[in-house]
């Protein structure tokens, strides 16, 4: 028999080892995840797009504050999966999904999905995907924008998107704090207790993030 | 789950595996699948093995087929998504179409098409067509989990006319149901699960239905001969009165392409009005049209578009098929007061009326759950306690007794017997021939008669999907090179010029893909102006959104998810698990819009509105339908991994593919023709 630990604290299950190798409901996990965000960004854009609007007629900026919406995808992916590329697996269906019904940027999302993915990625993976708490899932949700910001706000000859080029420095920048608090916030913070909230559920039970709540009830 | 069960199968065996639901049949099918580490999770020990070794050694070996039709669709096509586990085994190309037809011809499904599409399929058709791709791969064993709850009678005689010939073959056969009569002649042997999960009997069909009777009763198993169960009354102050108020009615309908109901509907109170037809059938769609949530494309409603939320949980209550859809409030009894309270009418008689309503349906133990955490069966009846609660004048209700034991099915129909008896008219979709006989009238629905579409191909539609993402990436150079607004101009002309060339008559439909970016446009080029006070920039900004949109608009609606697969994998060289579960995932976007659009659905029809007028509520509706849609997606997540691993997914690391990956000269003038805006804007430079 296993020793029981009396600690309180549960401890983070990792994904079984090893963790490049995907079980099939891994990836279809993380693939139909990103898929249902796509069309969660689409039902959110019909409800919120009234203050969204408010804030572009005012200081455009401001409505970096939203952007970090469209990260939730990445975070989520990789806190429920938790192996390398579950971020960028599911923050680029997502950006495909989402170009489906009718598009705002163009084929440039699926590049911001792609930049968005990474930036989650590389927090997760600079921690060796040990690390799946509130604070992590915070610093992935803020690093999915400074890739995007300058995609957006550079003009790069051959692939940027460029929309804010012309922008004075000073408002770039203030956009990129909006999308950093937005991504730490919308994303990570959002992401983390959507993940919890899915795990109490019973949603994930198959998953490293369901087991952990499964062990702390069975404390 | 399950403790201490031991079996042994001897081939050819065709087994009926009984028990009450919680009992943990599915989870002793996947196990005998070789598929509990798929999705299960807990303490696993003991083995399964097939003629001395581990089962599953040979991708296919056993087929298994799940409850929900269509929930291991894998492909947009008939043949290719029999060939699918063909493909996992590497079977060259060439050798698939007779193997794929022979599977098609054992089901009797010859009749259809190959490129009938998947999602056209009828609920029987979609179970018949999972058979057919378990056979292709030659199983020695055949599970079936519930393969007709959800089907009309009619469909479930085809399926079981299919597994009689699987039969023919020699193949074991292992059938979870829990309704056993039609079945009994087709196997010979009967092993029946306790609730607790242990192996209680095991034995020749008639031995054991004949020694078991009594006690499979008392669980509640639909025991062939039984009588039917008499409604249980529920306690009498469980209901109260139906408010005033008019009565669902529909003159003759024709919902678009889904649904037709030729006789109307005037339900009266008291009444208990059933549509009956084929599953996949059209009878959801006439609900939603009843319920005001579609508009019918001939004929008319009685309840008037744009009702606001309170009146129309005044009007009617809606049960849907997924009753998961309907959960609203993290506790069972909360749940049930959801409307009351959304309607401002909370009393302390409320509460107690709402304990009543639980005590009906057998759920007064559950009262502080969190009612996502209930099975199926015990989900459906919270939904038709939550749904009267309120005393809507009107209840409209989809299959309300799928997966019902006896005991649960006497304690729904009375409490729907109540309500009628109270003057509450009910509308039931329903193939449930003990419903369908109590029914005042009785109504059947069809689907419209499919002429088949006449849609004339457009240029881009002999493009392959590479060269229209390609086509479409293009967009971005040819904004982002346009040196000016002058030229992004010439480059917009010449993109809208290509646009026309390419989609034909299909040009209006692409127009209104490009709105989103017209606002797009306007934002960046407002921004633009207001933060740099710089005209000419602003338009450069505003014009180079477009000529950035444009592209994508035109070509990426033209890609084909299971095309785009092929060639990623094929001419990419993508690894192949990743890129079927994209096209997978991909297929099922339609399915997710419409799970979007029932739990939105649900809310309103329970009195709840949402606008960002009250951002605070307006934040908890969207959470709410977030939450919903992600634990559906993560629920058929979870059905399909289980299917496809079923079909050797697991480990096909080396496919074959049934589709090729052509580029043809199509391919090389789209890309050149999308050069051209490119090209004209480095010229312009």
């Amino acid at each position: 028999m296993s020793t029981l630990h009396s600690s309180t604290q549960s401890s983070t299950v990792m994904a079984r080892s090893p963790l490049m190798t995907w079980r099939t409901v891994d990836i279809l996990t993380a693939t139909m995840l990103g898929a249902a965000f796509g069309i969660a960004y689409w039902g959110w854009g019909q409800l919120y797009n009234g203050p969204i609007t408010a804030l572009k007629i005012g200081y455009a900026p401001l409505m970096g504050l939203f952007s970090g919406l469209w990260f939730l995808a990445g975070v989520v992916g990789a806190l429920v999966v938790r192996r390398p590329g579950a971020a960028l697996l599911c923050e680029v269906v997502a950006a495909l999904v989402s170009m489906l019904p009718g598009t705002e940027w163009g084929a440039t999302v699926l590049i911001s999905g792609i930049l968005q993915g990474l930036g989650v990625e590389l927090v997760f993976a600079a921690l060796g995907y040990r690390r799946f708490g509130l604070s992590v899932a915070l610093l992935a949700g803020a690093m999915a924008a400074p890739l995007e910001w300058f995609f957006e706000t550079f003009s790069l000859p051959a692939g940027g998107g460029g929309w804010y080029a012309d922008w004075p420095a000073g408002d770039k920048l203030a956009y990129l704090a909006a999308l950093v608090v937005s991504g730490a916030l919308l994303a990570g913070l959002l992401g983390w207790m959507l993940t919890r909230a899915l795990a109490r559920a019973g949603a994930l039970s198959a998953f490293p993030a369901g087991q952990e709540v499964l062990e702390s009830r069975a404390v | 789950m399950l403790r201490d069960i031991s079996l042994t199968l001897t081939a050819g065996e065709r087994v009926l595996l009984v028990g009450p639901s919680g009992s943990g049949k599915s989870t002793l099918l996947r196990a005998l699948a070789g598929l509990v580490d798929s999705v299960d999770s807990g303490d696993l020990s003991g083995v399964v093995e097939l003629d001395g070794r581990a089962v599953g050694s040979r991708p296919g070996e056993v087929g298994l087929v799940l409850q929900e039709p269509g929930a291991g669709v894998v492909a947009a096509t008939l043949a290719r998504d029999v060939a699918f586990g063909l493909e996992n085994v590497g079977m060259p190309r060439a050798d698939m179409p007779a193997v794929v037809t022979r599977a098609l011809e054992a089901v009797g499904m010859s009749d259809l098409p190959a490129d009938r599409p998947t999602s056209q399929l009828s609920g029987g058709q979609a179970q018949r067509l999972a058979i057919a791709g378990a056979l292709a791969l030659r199983p020695e064993v055949l599970l079936l989990d519930e393969p007709t709850a959800m089907l009309d009678a009619e469909s479930a005689e085809a399926i079981r006319a299919a597994v009689g010939s699987v039969m023919q073959q020699g193949i074991t056969t292992v059938i979870v149901e829990h309704l056993l009569g039609p079945w009994v002649p087709l196997v010979d042997r009967v092993i029946v699960l306790s609730p607790e999960g242990c192996l209680v009997a095991d034995g020749p069909v008639k031995d054991v239905l004949a020694e078991q009777r009594a006690w499979l009763l008392e669980l509640g198993v639909w025991v062939p001969n039984a009588p039917v169960p008499d409604a249980l009354a529920p306690p009498v102050d469980a209901l109260r009165e139906p408010r005033a108020g008019d009565i669902v009615s529909a003159s003759t309908l024709h919902v678009g392409t889904r649904a037709v109901l030729e006789q109307p509907i005037e339900a009266k109170a008291g009444s208990l009005t059933a549509l009956v037809g084929p599953s996949g059938g059209g009878k959801s769609t006439i609900l939603h049209a009843l319920a005001g949530f579609v508009s019918p494309t001939q004929g008319a409603v009685s309840i008037a578009p744009h009702t606001s939320a309170p009146e129309l949980a005044r009007t009617l209550a809606w049960v849907p098929q997924w009753s998961s859809s309907t959960v609203i409030a993290t506790s069972v009894l909360d749940d049930v007061l959801v409307t009351t309270r959304a309607l401002g009418e909370e009393s302390p008689q409320s509460l107690a009326r709402a304990r009543a309503l639980l005590a009906a349906v057998g759920l007064t133990h559950l009262e502080q759950a969190d009612p996502r955490t209930l099975s199926g069966g015990e989900q459906r009846r919270l939904a038709l306690a939550a749904a009267l609660h309120h005393g809507p004048p009107t209840l409209l209700v989809d299959e309300p007794t799928i997966g019902q034991d006896r005991h649960t099915w006497a304690a729904l129909v009375g409490l729907v017997a109540a309500y009628q008896g109270l003057g509450g008219a009910v509308v039931a979709a329903t193939h449930d021939r003990h419903v369908i006989d109590r029914a005042t009238t009785v109504i059947a629905v069809r689907p419209p008669t499919r002429s088949p579409a006449i849609r004339r191909p457009s240029l881009v539609d002999r493009c392959g999907p590479l060269s229209l993402l390609l086509g479409a990436l293009l967009g971005i150079p040819a904004g982002v090179l346009s040196p000016h607004w002058s030229t992004t101009v010439g480059v917009i002309g010449l993109q809208l010029l290509l646009l026309v060339i390419g989609l034909g008559r299909r040009t209006p439909t692409a127009a209104l893909r490009i709105l989103p970016g017209l606002l797009a446009a306007l934002s960046v080029g407002w921004s633009t102006w207001w933060l740099a006070r710089d005209v000419d920039a602003a338009w450069t900004a505003a014009l180079r959104v477009l000529a950035v949109v444009i592209p994508a608009a035109a070509l990426i609606p033209a890609i084909d998810p299971d095309a785009l697969g092929d060639h990623l994998a094929q001419r990419l060289h993508l690894p192949d698990r990743p890129v079927v579960a994209v096209a997978a995932a991909v297929h099922r976007v339609q399915d997710l819009g419409a799970i979007w659009r029932e739990l939105s659905q649900a809310r309103r029809v329970r009195g709840l509105s949402a606008s960002w007028r009250h951002p605070v509520q307006l934040g908890r509706h969207l959470l709410a339908l977030t939450m919903g849609l992600l634990i559906r997606t993560l629920g058929s997540a979870a059905d399909l991994a289980v299917a496809m691993d079923a079909r050797g997914f697991a480990r096909a690391y080396r496919r074959s593919w049934w589709g090729t990956a052509p580029w043809r000269w199509a391919d090389t003038a789209l890309v050149v023709a999308w050069s051209l805006p490119v090209a004209y804007a480095i010229w312009a430079r």
